[in-house]
């Protein structure tokens, strides 16, 4: 028993292992590489035990549940471990901004384990532990950039990073002082049971961990850190931060709603469940203006991260089965296709520094496949069938629908001509203009290499999602039925 | 009705019910869709790729052509490519209104190709690898768009079709062509996203998308308002591509494109792409006896009506030839918008028959436009006097697909007013009968100062500006004062070449072949393919 601690173990004791270990006879990198292929293996395995039964439930430390720390394996968490992998893996492998030290080798892992032990989880005291050390990780990752820029970026996020995951376990503790536990499944049964629905203390507690989480999940207006971040970290934590950090924590919530507090607590809650909707879609909205106002592209891309990340609250805060499920494909879908940009954006950067959206002018013509693969994902995000994006926004506006909220339906359409004027004004420039001069254009970019493979892969795997939404949805259906408690 | 995650469809096509026909408009779709990805191999060698753009287009005809065969003779055509969305599948059924847009779009690809090439290696253009590519690819998602069994599938299409054009409007890269790409965009994204929340609404409302010819049933359940809402963003949403005024204006913009792509993608397949969802939603989604109980179509037809004359009087004043095109096909397009209006027997016939014939006439002024431009570098009207002296078998061409626009007997547009007129009669509909008299004559005043300058107009000649001034007239001098700069600009004059020099066969055989087309389609009225689809589209409409 307990052996998808695993999960967690390999990554922290390999981090360890890195760091400590003089490095001279081995290269770190390939050492991770390694590990990361190992924890793709572990998650993969574990994913088919997961989806026969309605999940694994794994208690460590021989505690009974709801005493001891418990992790959980469904559908969903399935998704997300596989997800986490498999990204990591290949971010790693793609892409390295100059030589790296075994220290960040070591943070790389160790962001991998804390993400992991948020996906698994299973009560919310064990869920912030492993938020803090996936945060730690980030913080250090992205201070590990030459300059100052990072660092003082680092400094921003690891304060405002903080105070989110504080309000978190503030909120958590109101919980645990009406329920007098901490185990998720438990609260679930308690929270109405002991506290009842309408107590302040759920209520505070409701606002302070969903306040918390949007910290970490980056929803206007707790996004302040997440651009800078984004922007002036090195370019491959930027890709690896992009694709899974957020994420990660959108998951947490969605947990964390759903789970703990449920659907009822929901219903029961109309003026709060209204505001916190109204949030995600305020979101949206603004994140996507945002994007559009931008000139750096890294920064465009994290606002636009904002602008998605309301979208996919928004499906899960809407609570049917087919908004939530809409949500999680569009949380995995999305952080294929901003894996795949933020590599792309990454590449251009390291190898000939342009930054900004008139820099990328005549991209096409430097390299067509890098290009071409951009041109696909951006084209994904936007929601052109039959990619991910399309596959995801058609199960939340289906939702929203269900749910008879109208001017949902109304800010999800919207949201795909925002997505749209942002995502061709840098298409525009890359494939229907000329190069800039020789000296501080484009000129120097590789024409094929790793990179632009992975962007490609991940282009591929935007619309392999798209098409296998229905199925996917299979897959998890049992797990969101849990869930949603339908 | 199962609306769960699970993967259920609402149109079961068994296994053993899949025939080798069932192949055959998939592989349409992808014959030119993996053509685009040949051209761009064969970038550096541009004799090989032209050879495969001209072998996916005669491959892909012969495909549709044996689709047209089987749909004639009754047979169902139909290919289930698996779940798009729960409930959903990713489907192609071939009736009779799908296989008419296609044969009449693969045809004219063959025409086009063959002027295409003529037309970019005369003007040595940049970029042709491109240009070909996403041309393959608009044709591609074209017959996606005619094939599809179901809404989502025909959306799908029809946001591909729109990321394939778009590299064909910027094609000249410059600010104009940016602008115009820009507006094109969010003008037809703007309507694909009405059409998908219209199609996520009739999906909630009747746990299907599936199309079925005189409507789902289904949809005369639903209540009233909520019928009407889904309508609005149906019809609306397609109405954008239809270029519906006023809804119309990236139409004209998007003139900035080469010729060819301005003739096959803005005057057929993208517009009428448009014409073909309003054309589904009308017929297949809600259906005559729906929509009279909706009464949405009144709306429609006044918004039709209006655009007919708006544009044709718009038409009057423009100078550029092309544009002067673009407004008089936005003003025929609402010829097929208003005859589905009309809701009986005959205007149905009429309007899908003005699908073919519209497009071959549009298909043969623009190719002549773009033979003028090829060789004598002129875009405007004003300077073309005298130019069928240079170009006696284009100009002959033109005047003839003209006369065609105009409804004059033995060109196929008579063929398809006739009905429609018959049509809007029946209905007792007599405003309508005057709009389509009207616009006759309005396309006789637009389209014969072409002809006149081109036959019997001498370049030192007066101008004869039409109604390009204040009403009542205006002062001598003003008169004078315009007169300068026209007739600077057209002394040079043209030459007489023998019959058949006057320009490349490449780009004097499509033209001609289309203005052939024109003709038979006006003349063989029964004996021509299209009139017998149409029919029997109308038919299973009508008589479900």
């Amino acid at each position: 028993m307990g052996e998808l601690a695993l999960l967690l173990a390999v990554p922290i004791v390999a981090a360890g292992l890195i760091v400590a270990v003089p490095s001279r006879r081995w290269s770190p990198r390939f050492a991770t590489l390694l590990v990361l292929g190992a924890q793709v293996g572990m998650a993969g395995w574990f994913a088919t035990r997961a989806l026969g039964s309605m999940g694994v439930r794994q208690v460590m430390g021989g505690f009974r549940v709801p005493f001891g720390i418990e992790v959980v394996l469904d559908g969903v968490s399935m998704l997300v471990v596989l997800l986490i992998a498999i990204v990591a893996f290949a971010i790693v492998w793609t892409i390295r901004s100059g030589a790296r030290s075994s220290g960040f080798y070591g943070l790389c892992l160790l962001l991998v384990a804390g993400l992991t032990g948020v996906a698994i989880a299973g009560d919310v005291f064990n869920l912030y532990v492993f938020l803090e050390i996936s945060g730690l990780a980030a913080y250090g990752l992205v201070a590990s950039g030459r300059g100052g820029k990072g660092a003082l970026s680092a400094l921003k996020y690891l304060i405002v990073g903080t105070v989110g995951a504080t309000l978190y376990l503030l909120g958590v503790a109101y919980v645990y002082v009406v329920t007098g536990t901490l185990n998720m499944a438990d609260l679930a049964v308690r929270l109405p049971e002991v506290a009842g629905y309408g107590s302040p203390a759920v209520l505070a507690g409701f606002v302070l961990i969903v306040v918390g989480l949007g910290v970490k999940v980056a929803i206007f207006p707790m996004h302040v850190w997440q651009p800078d971040a984004y922007a002036d970290a090195p370019d491959d934590v930027t890709a690896l931060m992009a694709a899974l950090v957020s994420t990660t924590a959108a998951y947490a919530l969605l947990r964390v709603v759903l789970d703990v507090f449920t659907v009822s607590f929901l219903l029961a809650n109309p003026l709060l469940h209204d505001v916190v909707l109204l949030a995600a879609a305020v979101s949206v909205i603004v994140g996507g203006v945002f994007a559009y106002r931008q000139e750096d592209v890294k920064r465009m891309l994290a606002y636009s991260s904002v602008s998605q990340f309301g979208l996919i609250a928004m499906g899960l805060l809407l609570a049917t089965e087919t908004a939530v499920f809409g949500a999680l494909l569009h949380l995995v879908g999305h952080a294929v296709m901003k894996a795949g940009l933020f590599l792309a954006v990454g590449v251009v950067s390291l190898t000939v520094g342009v930054r900004t959206v008139d820099g990328y002018a005549g991209l096409v013509k430097r390299s067509p496949v890098l290009a071409g693969g951009f041109a696909v994902l951006a084209l994904a995000l936007v929601g052109i069938p039959p990619a991910v994006g399309f596959v995801g926004k058609w199960y939340i506006a289906l939702g929203a629908i269900e749910a008879g909220s109208w001017w949902m339906l109304a800010v999800i359409m919207v949201s795909t001509l925002i997505t749209l004027a942002y995502v061709a004004r840098l298409l525009e420039r890359m494939f229907m203009r000329d190069p800039g001069p020789k000296e501080d254009g484009l000129d120097g970019l590789v024409t094929l290499n790793a990179t632009s493979v992975s962007v490609l892969v991940a282009a591929v795997g935007a619309v392999a999602l798209g098409l296998a939404g229905p199925w996917i949805g299979g897959l998890v259906a049992p797990a969101i039925e849990v869930l949603v408690g339908a | 009705m199962d609306r769960g995650l699970g993967c259920t469809g609402d149109r079961g096509v068994g296994g053993s019910m899949i025939m080798p026909d069932a192949w055959l408009p998939g592989l349409a779709v992808l014959v030119p869709a993996l053509s685009a990805g040949v051209i761009f191999a064969l970038s550096k060698r541009p004799n090989l790729r032209e050879a495969a753009t001209l072998g996916a287009a005669g491959g892909a005809f012969v495909l549709v052509a044996w689709i047209v065969r089987l749909v004639l003779a009754g047979e169902k055509v139909a290919l289930d490519a698996g779940v798009l969305v729960p409930g959903v599948r990713l489907a192609f059924e071939v009736d009779a209104l799908g296989a008419l847009f296609a044969l009449l779009a693969s045809g004219l690809w063959i025409v086009t190709s063959v002027f295409s090439i003529g037309y970019m290696r005369g003007l040595k253009e940049h970029a042709q690898t491109r240009y070909f590519a996403s041309f393959a690819a608009s044709i591609a998602a074209t017959l996606g768009v005619a094939f599809s069994a179901n809404l989502v599938t025909l959306f799908l299409f029809y946001e591909l079709l729109t990321v394939a054009t778009y590299p064909l409007v910027v094609h000249d890269e410059t600010d104009e062509a940016r602008a115009a790409g820009r507006k094109y965009l969010a003008y037809t994204f703007s309507g694909g996203v009405a059409v998908l929340t219209g199609t996520v609404l009739l999906f909630w409302s009747t746990g299907t998308t599936s199309f079925v010819n005189g409507g789902i049933g289904s949809v005369a359940g639903v209540n009233l308002g909520l019928a009407r809402v889904v309508f609005a963003l149906l019809a609306g949403g397609f109405a954008v591509k239809a270029a519906v005024m006023p809804l119309h204006s990236w139409l004209p913009n998007a003139m900035v494109a080469p010729t060819p792509v301005s003739g096959l993608l803005h005057a057929v397949a993208v517009v009428k792409s448009g014409i073909f969802g309003v054309a589904r939603t009308v017929l297949d989604v809600f259906g005559p006896e729906t929509m009279h109980q909706i009464g949405m179509h009144t709306f429609v037809a006044i918004g039709a009506g209006a655009t007919i004359l708006v544009a044709s009087v718009i038409a009057l004043q423009k100078d550029n030839l092309k544009r002067r095109l673009a407004y008089s096909t936005i003003s025929q397009l609402s010829y097929i918008v208003l005859g589905l209006s009309v809701l009986r027997s005959e205007a149905l016939v009429g309007a899908l028959y003005h699908i073919p014939a519209h497009g071959f006439m549009k298909l043969t002024l623009f190719l002549c436009t773009g033979a003028l431009y090829v060789e004598t570098k002129k875009k405007n009207i004003s300077e073309m006097a005298g130019v069928g002296r240079r170009m006696p078998l284009t100009m002959l061409a033109f005047g003839i697909a003209a006369a065609g626009m105009a409804g004059i007997p033995l060109v196929a547009g008579f063929a398809s007013k006739f009905y429609l007129l018959l049509g809007a009669g029946d209905a007792g509909a007599w405003w309508i009968v005057g709009v389509y008299v009207t616009s006759g004559v309005l396309n006789v005043a637009y389209f014969w100062p072409v002809v006149s300058q081109a036959f019997f107009e001498e370049a030192e000649a007066d101008p004869k500006p039409l109604i390009d001034h204040p009403m009542g007239g205006q002062a001598e001098r003003d008169v004078l004062a315009s007169r300068t700069p026209l007739n600077d600009a057209a002394t040079t004059g043209f030459h007489r070449v023998p019959v058949g020099r006057e320009a490349s066969w490449l780009i004097l055989g499509p033209l001609l072949v289309t203005t052939l087309g024109s003709l038979v389609l006006g003349v063989a009225v029964d004996s021509a393919v299209f009139m017998a689809l149409a029919e029997q589209a109308v038919e299973a409409v009508m008589a479900p």
